[in-house]
């Protein structure tokens, strides 16, 4: 009997995984801060794209379980990465409000691999209604007590809304590339980004702009206080060999304010697509 | 062959099918035939998973199961998604009862047609080709 797609993603073996970096910006210095880890579902299926994989995941109410299976794949990858790397990983707010095995879960895998936990945010991702408030903060609290940290993922939309900044106390904002994108020639986006950066600091959380596609926006983000970029512009979402293969990770400049050397010589438009393997044409990282 | 050849003429040969259900030997037997005459296919078991692959890729035309996620009519919840949606996209219902108030009940519903099994895959081509030739 040919196995559901559900119970194949529920496979970790089946699952791929990528890191695409979070660039800290520092004037015109840019350094890798960390990186996000971010999973394909089953080769050769439309679930490859994690829009669809997730999509039906959210559809089949089974967050939890395929939240459990991407930390079972991400820790397994994780390994690969040089031990000052820092990880970010996508959680379902959900997951941490109805079960409260996954913080014991996380944990063990973490144990298991020799994976400090220090060196883990988990970004709260939500597009449902949230659940047991109580449940939640009291598994972030766990979370933090154990070193990791906690960034509010696609901030502005769907559930990511206020409350989850004041019950969450997140250490990162994470803007969506909705309201990055363009903002450089649109008022209103700006005053969006604007709003968000002044309500983050305020709340003393630091500022990560994704889906940054234009020199310009990069430019106008800088200006206007956002701490971190992660951008396609500068490095797209890749297999582990190929980030490690940049050596940008391994050099002694990581997590520090990078070098002028270090810093872009050139940039160039990235393919916004997802693509199934490896870079596609047109697509670079620090050249 | 025939039939396709003069499918040809209204048809975009690029154009995409979804086929729902969970016999897998029936679905290998459709896709084979529609995959031969140059349309392109992707499959689904089940609702959720059919739902997933409406709302991210775009299907010209949709065959479904009325028994889906085992219960008798499932496949109407595939016909609704398509309405509520306002998918551009053809139903054909095909099913193994026989009763005319269930065809009765999937053309009240927004099935495009609706097919009995068993039946030939010729005929299954058949009524492709006149929904293919409506859309144009």
């Amino acid at each position: 009997m040919k196995k559901s797609i559900l119970e194949t993603i529920l496979d970790p073996h089946a699952l791929s995984v990528r890191f695409q970096p979070i660039f800290k910006i520092q004037g015109s210095a840019r350094s890798i801060d960390s990186v996000e880890a971010l999973i394909r579902g089953p080769r050769g299926t439309k679930f490859e794209r994690a829009d669809i994989l997730f999509d039906y995941v959210r559809r089949k109410k089974a967050e939890a379980a395929v939240d459990q299976s991407c930390v079972t794949a991400i820790c397994d990858a994780a390994t690969g990465l040089p031990s000052a790397v820092r990880i970010n990983i996508n959680v379902h707010a959900s997951t941490l409000g109805h079960n409260s095995g996954f913080v014991d879960f996380l944990l063990r895998h973490l144990q298991k691999q020799s994976l400090a936990p220090e060196r883990f945010t988990l970004e709260l991702v939500e597009h449902a209604p949230t659940c047991n408030i109580s449940e939640l903060t009291n598994s972030i609290a766990r979370l933090r007590s154990c070193g990791l940290r906690i960034a509010l993922d696609d901030v502005g939309l769907g559930q990511s809304n206020y409350r989850m900044m004041l019950d969450c106390h997140p250490e990162y904002f994470k803007l969506d590339a909705y309201f990055v994108h363009g903002l450089s020639t649109d008022s209103k986006r700006r005053a969006v980004v604007e709003s968000l950066v002044t309500l983050a600091k305020a709340l003393e959380s630091a500022v990560v702009a994704e889906g940054v596609d234009s020199n310009d926006d990069l430019l106008r983000l800088q200006a206007m206080g956002v701490d971190f970029v992660q951008a396609n512009l500068l490095c797209a979402a890749i297999p582990l060999d190929e980030l490690l293969a940049t050596g940008y990770l391994n050099d002694p400049s990581f997590g520090k304010p990078a070098r002028p050397e270090m810093r872009v010589k050139s940039v160039h438009r990235v393919d916004q697509r997802w693509t199934p393997s490896g870079l596609a044409a047109g697509q670079s990282f620090y050249t | 062959m025939e039939l396709w050849s003069q499918a040809c003429l209204y048809i975009d040969m690029a154009d995409r099918v979804l086929i729902i259900d969970d016999d897998e030997q029936l679905v290998e037997a459709y896709r084979d035939y529609l995959s031969d005459n140059g349309y392109e296919v992707d499959c689904a078991q089940e609702l959720e998973e059919a739902q997933t692959l409406l709302a991210h890729l775009s299907y010209s035309l949709v065959i479904t199961d009325l028994r889906l996620n085992k219960l008798a009519f499932g496949g109407l919840d595939v016909i609704k998604h398509v309405r509520d949606n306002s998918l551009p996209t053809r139903v054909i219902v095909v099913t193994a009862y026989g009763w005319p108030e269930l065809k009765a009940e999937a053309t009240a519903s927004g099935a495009d047609a609706f097919l009995r099994k068993p039946m030939r895959l010729s005929e299954l081509g058949k009524a492709v080709i006149q929904l293919a030739g409506a859309r144009v």
